[in-house]
């Protein structure tokens, strides 16, 4: 079925596929959070509504299979919640179908601007039609039973309507008579479809658009009945008559979302972008004026002026890095918009294998980038796969091992400084170190003598290689490996680390550590061959002066020993083939994962603050380099990427580094 | 639409008339070519140029174009042409490209001229040193500009295009 959509509808239209998205993926977890507690009621409450309030859109962009497959759902919440019908796992099922239908149509709909027609989603609408009819058959929708209510009150007050009053408008005062237009609109659509008077949804439509209400039309209301004298406390929704709790429960909600609606705007992150650009130039250009006004306080004489300069460049300095940190924020999501995915990911995957899985989440509310959270989904996705395919055990086997027979996958996310840390920890049979130099061995990616010297940690960075796992060989492996590379290569990319811990027999962690955002990062700006370049300070974890007794040649590189450290060294200039024209006076150690290295520079400039620009397409591959950035000057450095410049040697380096 | 056609004449000069081509003109060595003006951006005094290590020798680094990095090409040693070295050239071509902005380094600006698309030739084969996979055509001009009254006309697309990028980490 195709909908069109008149210009005038589309912001109507797209405010419905972001709503009803959220409400789908909000569901999955909810759902989830039911299966464990079917009992609870404030739980069945928020479900029920976000399905009303998904049909309620679709009944006003006229979906007939959206609004038919919601209004059954719906329904079967509302018995769900007034206890008429007790959740088990075949409903749960036939929920999580409906659900996924919703979604693609919701997909398809965004994309073609279709929606499948009522016929060919029968088999689902049937099958939830027998869920509803399981218990309690003769038991009508909740919305046929809209009409008495209404009725009834209709006697209870008499309106005077102002002349010219169209009729259609006036029988639908009284017959909702303490509602306004927007709520009177809201209980059109929630009609079935074929009660719903489209003509009607459009007048109204008309009237909301002309900022005009009910009192527009009324000259005078009377109340006949006392009752009536409380008209908004409690409006009598149709459900009250019979389950007076959860209508009175529902009122206060739908307050607080209208509020909402006032405090929050959405915004095109385009715009966002934008303003964050423009906020990284102005950085730049106050640390341009910084470094001037410096200049100008060693010249000049006339002092006061100088100082004044300087309060002012102080308080604009200020401004700009609280305008620069608000900025940042706008970007911030919470993790929970990728984490709410997995209850669903883990059970069915768990019910496809016939495992049994806990999943746990923590830190839901942390907040990152918005661009690393887009790009975090997948890699998550994939770790979390890994952990029930091939970390937890089966039951039988579980029990035997004198585990609990149910596995637990804890996704954590928390903020460290400036760094967010996400886990994912599984209590299931870990990973066998020795099996994965086995493999690196045969795979040729180490050598056998480097195998016997490489520690368990070591052995596991090995999974992150490209080319360690296959496919079809992962499986009789303990484990992990289908694009552990991948996963690595995206962390990486985001200018993050990533790390595994594990226990064989009692479990696996994976540790991924992501900077809070992406544009902006500190550095530590260093000098060779009379070029500057800058080094993420987060991967800096010592200075320490150039000693060149302190550097042993061992086999094919040259290594430096710090406090009985051995440091695998190169100078800056070998690792980009420049010829060296002047002295190493420096030496940096820097962290790059599992082990450090030292870096060998000519000269410090400090740490500086600055935003990161990309290359341009023609040098997006360049190796070593993760960007560049503009100085205070006017100047181009390159940010420097060292995980990447030692790639290519890194192949010989296995076991060493 | 029928009227048009009922005048067929005049629709044809009105197609010809459309033909007209804008190119930027500037020197390498002794030779004078032409960008087409819209992919052209902006022509800028040569500025400071930041090498970046590892890259194809033809790179000679990158640049801030009012807060935007932008690669810079030795264009004469992209086109396999002689004379290669780049200190003495003072000006940049920015210019817009599959890849992104690119400044070319040329040698001298002569300015924008008008040309019709009818005149525009097949390149020579090996008449120039320029590969003519490169070149759209040639165009003889009235005056002399260098030595020879030529205008070769660059293809930018094929100069720059996505693909050209590997061979851009190859030839390193």
């Amino acid at each position: 079925m195709n909908i069109e959509i008149t210009p005038d509808m589309q912001e109507i239209f797209e405010e419905f596929i972001q709503e009803a998205e959220e409400i789908l993926e909000n569901l999955d977890q909810e759902l989830i959070e039911l299966e464990n507690n079917p009992d609870d009621k404030e739980l069945l409450n928020q479900i029920f509504r976000g399905m009303h309030t998904l049909k309620g859109g679709a009944g006003f962009l006229g979906l007939e299979s959206v609004i038919s497959l919601s209004h059954v759902m719906e329904s079967i919440f509302d018995k769900l919640r007034n206890g008429s019908l007790q959740l088990d796992s075949s409903i749960m099922d036939a929920i999580f179908e409906g659900i996924d239908i919703l979604k693609n149509s919701i997909a398809s709909l965004k994309q073609h601007h279709q929606i499948p027609d009522t016929d060919e989603i029968k088999d689902i609408l049937d099958k939830l039609h027998a869920v509803l009819e399981q218990k309690e058959p003769t038991d009508a929708a909740s919305q046929n039973e809209q009409e008495p209510p209404a009725k009834q009150q209709e006697h209870n007050i008499q309106i005077v309507f102002k002349e010219g009053v169209d009729p259609d408008i006036q029988k639908l005062i009284l017959s909702y008579p303490d509602k306004n237009i927007a709520e009177i609109l809201d209980e059109l659509i929630l009609l079935p479809p074929e009660e719903r008077d489209m003509d009607l949804i459009m007048k109204l439509d008309k009237i909301i658009e002309e900022q005009k209400d009910v009192d527009d039309f009324i000259l005078e209301k009377k109340v006949v009945q006392k009752s009536e004298e409380t008209p908004k406390a409690t409006p009598p929704s149709p459900p009250v008559q019979k389950e007076p709790a959860p209508s009175s429960q529902k009122s206060p909600p739908k307050k607080v979302a209208k509020k909402e609606e006032s405090e929050t705007i959405r915004i095109d992150i385009e715009r966002v972008s934008t303003l964050m650009n423009l906020v990284g130039e102005l950085v730049l250009d106050r640390n341009r004026i910084v470094k001037l006004t410096s200049r100008f306080r060693a010249n000049e004489e006339n002092t006061e002026t100088i100082e004044e300069l300087n309060e002012a460049i102080a308080g604009m300095s200020r401004s700009v890095s609280d305008l620069q940190e608000v900025v940042m924020k706008l970007r911030m999501q919470p993790v929970k918009r990728i984490f709410s995915k997995f209850p669903r990911i883990v059970r069915d995957l768990a019910k496809k294998l016939g495992k049994k899985i806990t999943l746990e989440l923590e830190g839901e509310e942390t907040e990152i980038d918005r661009s690393i959270l887009n790009q975090l989904e997948d890699p998550l996705i994939h770790l979390v796969r890994n952990s029930i395919d091939h970390g937890i055990e089966m039951p039988q086997e579980r029990v035997q091992k004198g585990k609990p027979e149910t596995g637990t996958i804890v996704l954590s996310a928390s903020q460290e400084g400036d760094r967010i840390i996400v886990s994912i920890e599984d209590d299931g049979r870990g990973i066998d170190a020795e099996k994965i130099k086995q493999k690196a061995v045969e795979k040729g990616l180490i050598k056998p003598e480097q195998a016997e010297t490489m520690s368990d940690k070591e052995a596991y960075e090995l999974i992150f290689m490209p080319g360690f796992s296959t496919v079809d060989k992962v499986s009789d492996l303990s484990g992990r490996g289908v694009g552990m590379d991948v996963v690595a290569n995206v962390i990486h990319s985001l200018r993050g680390a990533i790390e595994i811990d594990s226990v064989p027999g009692e479990g696996t962690k994976i540790t991924m550590k992501l900077p809070l955002t992406v544009a902006i990062i500190r550095t530590l700006m260093v000098g060779v061959n009379d070029r500057i370049f800058a080094i993420p300070l987060f991967s800096v974890v010592e200075i320490i002066k150039y000693n060149p007794e302190d550097i042993k040649d061992v086999g094919i590189y040259k290594s430096l020993m710090l406090r009985d450290e051995v440091y695998l060294f190169f100078p800056l200039n070998e690792l980009f083939d420049l010829q060296n024209e002047s002295e190493n006076r420096f030496v940096i150690i820097i962290n790059i994962g599992e082990k450090n290295i030292a870096i060998a520079v000519d000269d410090l400039y400090g740490e500086e603050e600055i935003v990161i620009k990309p290359l341009g397409e023609m040098l997006e591959d360049v190796e070593g380099i993760a960007g560049a950035t503009i100085t205070g000057d006017g100047k181009v450095v390159l940010i420097l990427d060292i995980k990447s410049l030692i790639n290519e040697k890194r192949s010989n380096l296995v076991g060493v580094i | 639409m029928k009227e048009i056609e009922v005048l067929g004449l005049n629709e044809h000069i009105q197609e010809e008339l459309k033909e007209e081509k804008r190119v930027i003109a500037f020197l390498l060595n002794e030779e004078f070519i032409g960008i087409d003006i819209k992919n052209v951006t902006k022509i800028t005094k040569r500025l400071d140029i930041t090498p970046v290590p590892k890259t194809a020798s033809y790179i000679l680094g990158v640049m801030n174009l009012r807060g935007n990095i932008v690669p810079v090409v030795n264009l004469k040693k992209k086109l396999g042409l002689p004379n290669d070295d780049e200190k003495d050239q003072d000006f940049i071509l920015i210019i817009e490209s599959a890849l992104g902005n690119v400044g070319l380094m040329i040698d001298q600006v002569v300015g924008a001229i008008t040309i019709e698309e009818e005149d525009i030739l097949p390149a020579p084969i090996n008449s120039i040193g320029i590969d003519s996979k490169y070149i759209t055509g040639v165009i003889v001009t009235n005056e002399e500009y260098g030595s020879k009254n030529l205008l070769i006309l660059l293809d930018i697309e094929k100069l720059f295009e996505k693909s050209s990028k590997e061979e851009s980490q190859q030839e390193r």
